[in-house]
């Protein structure tokens, strides 16, 4: 059992907050793979909104109200590619 | 820092179901644990640690329902992260051999990160003044002028307050049987 405050204080420390945007981006994943569905599903329909997504991810990304994080952008990448 | 609101399980529950206010408070709880492995235990440069970071609550936020028992998120979310850490310096340095890539005490640090943890839970279970000025004084290592301007205390205040409070901390994890590793000295 931890009895020293040295020892205490230690442990509060070797956890300290991770940056303020990176949770952000991570509590929005949710709403980023929601886009991602959405934007899926108009590129299937319109091929001229594919060709502008395939061309700019990062812009499609800001246009639907989410971060463009590297994982997000790798997933619709991926998604794209592959849809 | 936010207070604990249900158990490991009962978070994972609620977030498989969908509940949009229980995946954030799942990052929250966990952002700290995460970031720490990636800095500390893998020690990656920030460009890499943010990526393995939104990689690694990605992949939990996908694999949630492959979860065999709820019971075992924390294990789950350590391995998941430790695994992504190292597909990151295999990546940056495909000539290495994997058992080679990962910094030498890494197990030692994972595990410190681990009763770390245990300790930040007992925190949140304190009365937020207590929460907020260890947070400050440790986490966020702020003087004690820094906090006394903040909080409004006199800097003798803030040292007796934060003694207090770690007592209180103590007092807890004895109680809960939290961070139980042997005192050293």
């Amino acid at each position: 059992m931890i009895t020293r405050h040295d020892e205490l204080g230690r442990l509060i420390a070797a956890l300290p907050p991770a940056p303020t945007g990176w949770v952000r981006a991570a509590q929005e994943l949710p709403a980023a793979r929601r886009a991602i569905e959405g934007m899926i599903s108009r590129a299937e329909a319109d091929a001229a909104y594919r060709r502008r997504v395939l061309s700019d991810l990062e812009s499609a990304l800001v246009e639907e109200g989410v971060e463009p994080s590297a994982a997000v952008l790798s997933e619709l990448r991926e998604r794209f590619l592959s849809s | 820092m936010a207070r604990r609101a249900g158990s490991d399980a009962e978070l994972v529950a609620r977030c498989r179901a969908g509940d949009a206010a229980a995946w954030n408070e799942l990052v929250e709880r966990f952002s700290r644990y995460v970031f720490a492995i990636c800095t500390q235990g893998f020690r990656l440069a920030d460009h890499d640690a943010e990526d393995v970071f939104q990689d690694v609550f990605a992949r939990v936020y996908a694999q949630l329902d492959r979860l065999r028992s709820d019971d075992s998120f924390r294990p789950w979310l350590a391995q998941l992260t430790r695994r992504a850490c190292i597909d990151r310096l295999r990546a940056g340095s495909r000539e290495t051999p994997t058992d080679q890539l990962e910094p030498a005490g890494v197990d030692e640090t994972l595990s410190l990160l681990e009763e770390a943890l245990a300790v930040h839970d007992a925190l949140g279970e304190l009365p937020d003044h207590c929460r907020e000025i260890l947070e400050r004084f440790f986490a966020r290592d702020e003087s004690y002028r820094t906090i006394g301007e903040a909080l409004a205390l006199p800097s003798g205040t803030v040292a007796s307050r934060i003694s207090r409070c770690l007592d209180r901390l103590k007092a807890l994890l004895e109680e809960t049987g939290g961070a139980g590793r042997p005192e050293d000295g």
